[in-house]
């Protein structure tokens, strides 16, 4: 047995490091075979490229898409387990400008085993699949000493995305129609575009904190993840989607949803929220294009509060729009995603009653304004990826989040002798953050992410982003308070990710 | 309480529903279900409701000759066929298939009506070239014309498939298989035809093909 209770967390560490290593090389120095697949793959015989444009998991194909839209039940079925584990690296540009390099920049410049997942995935009966994701995180906490000092990692798994389908198709030479309904736990996991939140970030981040800039912000559904959900959805003659789901927080009996997270970070929602989506799409030549919007209007409580208090409860409402590109001719695929969203938030009256920012402005007397009871975000993602033979490709993403501007989201700033500090050598009681810092309250983050990976067989492919800021947390220069630039927190990245 | 009685009725109709209607199954590996009813549910996916695949990357298969047909899908399930996109896409959609669902995708399509293709890759130029050695062959080469076996208007003959109205990038990449692969033994005669073609020779043939009406 590889694992004794009697070890540390360190070796534990170490040794599922070492023995994912050994796995994936031996995995990379197998020759190619078709019967190598995860549990979808084995499921219809064929290679991951079928159903993933350009082999890059989990951007699907025409033809993937209609596998998922049909509920996972083409083929026959087979064992419905596979596993994915991603091995990752990163560095920051700028290790510095902080105040303790080992909090703000854990594990940079170090390769190690950072998560992985168990799926349970595929055809139940003709008209029932599911896809079922469990996700271990390698890094997911630290253990903490009596004085403050952070010692070991400890890791932790949970429910990740979770999509229980039933569908059928109606198709004969008139027309196609495609109907379903899903139990889900996130917004977007039922959607098949890769332009949609739940998919649109292909390569899982890492949780210690040199990943922190990994990559950049994606737009998302202020709700989150692992709730609890009921959609319908429909796919006309391969032209109009529509889909509509009601989601409230994964309580009781539907609490498996949200497994594994505790109780102060899981989603909690009032009552019934909506989201709708509807996309148009048109297939010509080896082209495919989708256009579309989303939208959800949901009651979130604060983090860890009583939800019998209706003053701890804030309102989001998202509305995006989104579309996807794809060019698929062998040996060539281009794929395109663009997504926007747009999201409004009311803070609960809990947090505006308690929203009292400390920080003055630079001359130490004059308190900053009171902070606004709403925000508007503007998040906007693009994304262009190519890619030769399904095994050597690259892609180039832009970033850009815009708000408003609002003391609440202010996590640095002047107290009251006038000073920018961490520390709090006045013993004013006012103190600012490095590194995640927010001097102006803004969020506008803007940025690129470049990347290019090799699949030398289809299940593992091995990838370097590299993801360039002109602008962090409200400004390009100085955002936290103490110096530190955007460009700062430019992030080299490298990963090796397989599935079986 | 209510979510969670919600939650037990959505169960119970996805599992009541489980029965499933064999009409409309997308199980590649029942030999009751009709071979008409997977060319519906699975096939038209990629090749179309009507056989006429919109994508390049999958071949046309509407009015193909059902002996040919036949043939392929014995050769992929065999695994005998072995070019990239067959390996790729349809080894494993055709291993279980029965010899009797075979023949129903193969007479399903053979008897759909090919349509003309929307987007035809080649100039007039190359389509006169193709036309030239597609009824005339090369006699400097002893190449035969395409014609002698697969008809005047690219219908086809037996075994001997259509290629009138196919997609030119399938045609190209297939006779280039004929020529430097050994992925289609059963092609075994095109091997000798396609050994002295150009590059262009192939696309010109391909691009005439493509322009091939309905006869």
């Amino acid at each position: 047995m590889p694992f004794d209770c009697k070890q540390s967390v360190t070796e534990r560490t170490r040794v599922l490091a070492a023995i994912s290593s050994l796995w994936l090389l031996l995995v990379l120095a197998m020759p190619g075979s078709a019967l190598a697949v995860p549990s979808f793959a084995r499921q219809t015989g064929q290679n991951c490229v079928a159903c993933h444009a350009g082999g890059q998991f989990p951007e699907l194909t025409p033809y993937g898409r209609l596998f998922k839209l049909t509920g996972y039940t083409i083929g026959a079925r087979a064992v419905p387990l596979s596993v994915m584990g991603v091995m990752s690296y990163a560095r920051v540009r700028d290790t510095t400008k902080t105040d303790d390099r080992t909090v703000d920049f854990q594990k940079n410049n170090s390769l190690m085993f950072a998560t992985g997942s168990v799926f349970l995935a595929g055809k139940v009966t003709d008209n029932i699949g599911a896809f079922v994701q469990v996700t271990y995180d390698n890094y997911s906490s630290q253990t903490v000493g009596p004085n403050g000092e952070l010692g070991r990692f400890q890791g932790h798994s949970q429910a990740d995305n979770m999509d229980f389908r039933y569908a059928d198709r109606f198709v004969d030479a008139n027309r196609d129609l495609i109907v379903g309904l899903s139990a889900n736990n996130n917004p977007t996991v039922v959607d098949p575009w890769n332009s949609a939140a739940a998919w649109m970030q292909y390569v899982p981040g890492a949780t210690p904190t040199s990943h922190q800039f990994v990559d950049g912000p994606y737009p998302e559904f202020g709700a989150g993840g692992n709730i609890a959900g009921a959609s319908a959805y429909g796919y006309w003659n391969k032209t109009v989607y529509a889909e509509l789901g009601l989601y409230r927080s994964a309580n009781r009996g539907l609490s498996f949803m949200s497994a594994g997270i505790a109780d102060i970070n899981k989603t909690k929602l009032g009552g019934t929220n909506p989201y709708w989506r509807f996309a148009y799409t048109r297939e010509w030549g080896a082209h495919n294009i989708m256009v579309g919007t989303s939208g959800m209007v949901a009651h979130v409580f604060d983090g860890g509060s009583d939800t019998s208090d209706p003053r701890n409860r804030g309102r989001v409402k998202n509305t995006g729009f989104d579309g996807q590109y794809q060019y698929l001719l062998d040996p060539h695929s281009v794929t395109a995603q663009a997504s926007f969203m747009r999201q409004t938030q009311n803070y609960s009256a809990n947090t505006m009653a308690a929203a009292a920012p400390p920080y003055f402005l630079s001359d130490g007397v004059t308190p900053i304004s009171a902070a606004n009871p709403s925000d508007t975000t503007n998040a906007l993602r693009a994304k262009l990826s190519y890619v030769y033979q399904a095994k050597y490709g690259g892609s180039v993403s832009y970033f850009a989040v815009r708000g408003t501007t609002n003391t609440l989201n202010q996590t640095s700033g002047f107290d009251s002798t006038g000073l920018i500090t961490s520390t709090d050598p006045n013993g004013t009681g006012i103190e600012s953050a490095r590194v995640a810092g927010n001097l102006s309250g803004n969020p506008a983050t803007r940025g690129f992410n470049y990347e290019g990976f090799w699949t030398p067989v289809q299940y593992v492919r091995l990838g370097m982003q590299y993801t360039a800021y002109n602008k962090f947390n409200g400004a390009s220069n100085n955002y936290d308070g103490f110096g530190r630039n955007a460009k700062d927190n430019n992030t080299l990245r490298f990963y090796i990710w397989a599935a079986y | 309480m209510r979510a969670t009685a919600i939650s037990a009725a959505l169960l119970v109709a996805m599992v009541g529903a489980g029965c499933s209607n064999i009409e409309r199954s997308r199980n590649l590996a029942d030999p009751a279900v009709p071979g008409r009813v997977l060319a519906l549910q699975v096939c038209s996916t990629c090749h179309g409701v009507d056989g006429n695949s919109v994508s390049p990357n999958f071949p046309r298969l509407a009015g193909q000759t059902e002996p040919y047909l036949i043939e392929q899908l014995t050769s992929f399930r065999s695994r005998g066929r072995a070019d990239p996109a067959g390996f790729v896409y349809m080894w494993g959609l055709s291993k279980n298939l029965t010899d009797e669902q075979i023949k129903g995708l193969a007479s399903y399509f053979a008897a759909q009506r090919p349509g003309a293709i929307l987007y035809p890759s080649g100039n007039a130029a190359l389509v006169d070239k193709g036309k030239a050695l597609y009824d005339g062959g090369l006699p400097a080469k002893n190449i035969p014309p395409c014609a002698v076996c697969h008809g005047g208007d690219g219908q086809g003959n037996a075994q001997y498939p259509r290629v009138a109205s196919q997609h030119a990038d399938y045609l190209v990449k297939q006779l280039g298989a004929f020529q430097r692969a050994a992925n289609r033994p059963d092609g075994g005669v095109m091997k000798n035809i396609t050994h002295d073609l150009s590059g262009e020779d192939i696309a010109a043939i391909a691009a005439y093909a493509e322009s091939l009406g309905f006869k």
